[in-house]
């Protein structure tokens, strides 16, 4: 009889869960469903159609907001510039990063220690970006190279710098140090070490930052709108402009918004798995 | 560890020299800056403290660094706490977890500034989602104090997932026996909460707590786009106060010293919160 209750309640909370599990699940969706929602609405119908607004059921879905949009001259630039600007601190930001944090994982610093060092570099985060905006637009004014994917890529690849530092480094220390050894005593220099055998092992951390700072880049919206607005304006810069000039045409909004947000939240998917890691810069294992 | 080799300095280098040139330069310069009034076309001219002066004598500076701060202790303390009570409840074995974890990564990299137009859509007061589907007529956007509970909802809902993921993950990583040996002891479940859960989640409780603030202190496009700092200036941040200043009234040198002003507030919550977080590192 006892045990009977007991099962039974069982039972009962592990429905309760799943039904919690699913509230939370969609109140985390909500805010997606809308935005494709919306973006397959016709114009007349984003705001007569109310409610949940069930496709097929409320109103026919179209995609000629889609079209019109990904049509636009404009719209495909800012697409290859953020790509570009993406790809290219990306790269930059692992060339100069990874070396460092192989060089803190690997060998002894005294003063400062290596913890302090890596610490100094974490540190980096803790500055509002706001705090050197206006020197930075002076510095790139100076420059001449305001407007430019240049500066773009300089700006993202400082921001994105120390939080790669922190994650290869975490990386290099789990990584066996055995056959480094193996390979010094056969002769080889550390150049080749670090690049033939290291980097090759830290790879799935190093593919896992490589997202993060693509994704991150991607986001990055105040230095993006003092620095890139005509040649080098990426996808958040257009999409402020846009809605600044068009008015509030929710349907293209939506459409904008998906158009942004697609890439990176498909990386968060993708570094699924390591995304715990990175976002706590290595401290927490996910 | 590796024999001490000239080489680690050829590895450790270029990202130091490139700190230094392009984020602690910038930042001295910046600290030079809120010393000076910079005018356009006619050399700097110092002027000693004047700009923090007129920072602390200024109206819209002291309500924006208050709002900035009922931004991130409410946004960051609901976070917290929703994200811990979730991960707690789902730490169990459950068929839907994998999914639950899937789609609670979707909002963490999602583009901020597209996140500030989706919610105006949302928040939106005649036919927007919120108000159509649940009969509602809550001013979101228009009314002041709303205007700040939608920027602290859209910053709760994009990181709630992140303070969830983080705590289900250590959670996930406390051995069984440990809780196996607890309920020999006891059977409370607070107890084996408060003894044994509690204690080894504090440091990542501390971590989180401080991730999130710095990040929360430097939020710039949920309000740049769901209310423009608005209405008035009921939204306005601190960042957003030094944006406009400095790049709408090109008046460089106080819109530095909001910045600064604001660096250093960011460093007294963080320094009270920092002795702990360096043993994690160390």
């Amino acid at each position: 009889m006892e045990a009977l209750r007991t099962l039974k309640r069982r039972h009962i909370s592990s429905w309760a869960y799943i039904l919690l599990a699913i509230f939370v699940a969609a109140m985390t969706f909500l805010p997606f469903y809308w935005a494709i929602s919306l973006s397959v609405r016709n114009p007349a119908e984003a705001f007569t159609v109310t409610g949940l607004a069930v496709p097929f059921v409320q109103y026919k879905p179209t995609l000629a907001n889609w079209k019109t949009e990904l049509a636009t001259g404009e719209t495909q630039k800012a697409l290859v510039n953020s790509t570009i600007v993406a790809m290219c601190a990306a790269l930059m930001t692992i060339v100069i990063a990874t070396p460092a944090a192989y060089a803190i994982a690997r060998f002894r610093f005294r003063r400062p220690s290596n913890g302090n060092i890596a610490l100094w570099f974490l540190s980096q985060r803790v500055l509002p970006p706001v705090a050197t905006a206006i020197p930075f637009f002076l510095i790139m004014r100076f420059l001449g190279l305001l407007d430019t994917h240049i500066a773009l890529i300089l700006l993202n690849t400082t921001f994105n710098l120390p939080i790669v530092v922190v994650i290869m480094r975490q990386a290099f220390i789990e990584v066996p140090i055995e056959l480094e050894e193996a390979a010094l005593v056969d002769g080889a220099n550390h150049l080749d070490i670090f690049l033939m055998i290291s980097v090759r092992l830290a790879a799935p951390s190093l593919a896992a930052a490589v997202l993060i700072v693509i994704a991150f880049t991607w986001n990055e919206f105040l230095f993006a709108l003092m620095i890139g607005t005509i040649k080098a304006k990426v996808i958040p810069v257009h999409m402020a402009g846009a809605v600044d000039t068009r008015g509030v045409q929710f349907w293209f909004v939506a459409v904008r918004t998906l158009i942004a947000m697609t890439p990176p939240v498909i990386i968060a998917l993708l570094a699924q798995r390591y995304i715990v890691r990175g976002l706590t810069f290595g401290a927490v294992k996910g | 560890m590796h024999k001490d080799n000239r080489i680690k300095l050829l590895f450790l280098l270029p990202a130091v020299l490139w700190v230094l040139c392009f984020t602690i330069f910038p930042l001295i310069y910046s600290v030079r800056l809120s010393f000076f009034n910079v005018k356009i076309g006619s050399p700097d001219e110092f002027i000693g403290l004047r700009n923090y002066v007129h920072l602390f004598q200024d109206q819209r500076a002291r309500s924006s660094a208050l709002i900035t701060l009922i931004f991130v202790c409410c946004g960051v303390a609901i976070q917290m706490t929703l994200g811990m009570a979730l991960a707690l409840l789902f730490n169990r074995p459950l068929r839907l977890r994998g999914i639950l974890r899937t789609v609670m990564t979707m909002p963490l990299f999602a583009t901020p500034i597209a996140v500030g137009f989706l919610f105006f859509t949302i928040f939106y007061e005649e036919g927007g989602l919120i108000n159509g589907l649940l009969h509602l007529n809550v001013p979101w956007l228009s009314n002041p104090y709303w205007a700040l509970a939608s920027i602290t909802i859209v910053d709760i809902w994009q990181w709630t997932p992140f303070c969830f993921l983080i705590f289900l993950a250590v959670l996930q990583g406390i051995p069984a026996h440990y809780y196996e040996a607890a309920t020999l002891e006891t059977n409370k479940g607070w107890s084996v909460f408060r003894f044994i859960t509690l204690p080894i989640l504090q440091p990542t409780i501390i971590l989180v707590l401080l991730l999130r603030i710095t990040e929360a202190f430097k939020v710039f496009d949920i309000p740049f786009t769901l209310t423009t700092g608005g209405p008035g200036t009921a939204t306005q941040v601190l960042t957003m106060y030094a944006y406009r200043v400095g790049m709408r009234f090109f008046n460089y040198g106080y819109s530095s010293a909001i910045s600064v002003f604001l660096f250093i507030l960011v460093m007294v919550v963080i320094m009270t919160l920092f002795k702990k977080i360096r043993q994690t590192y160390q």
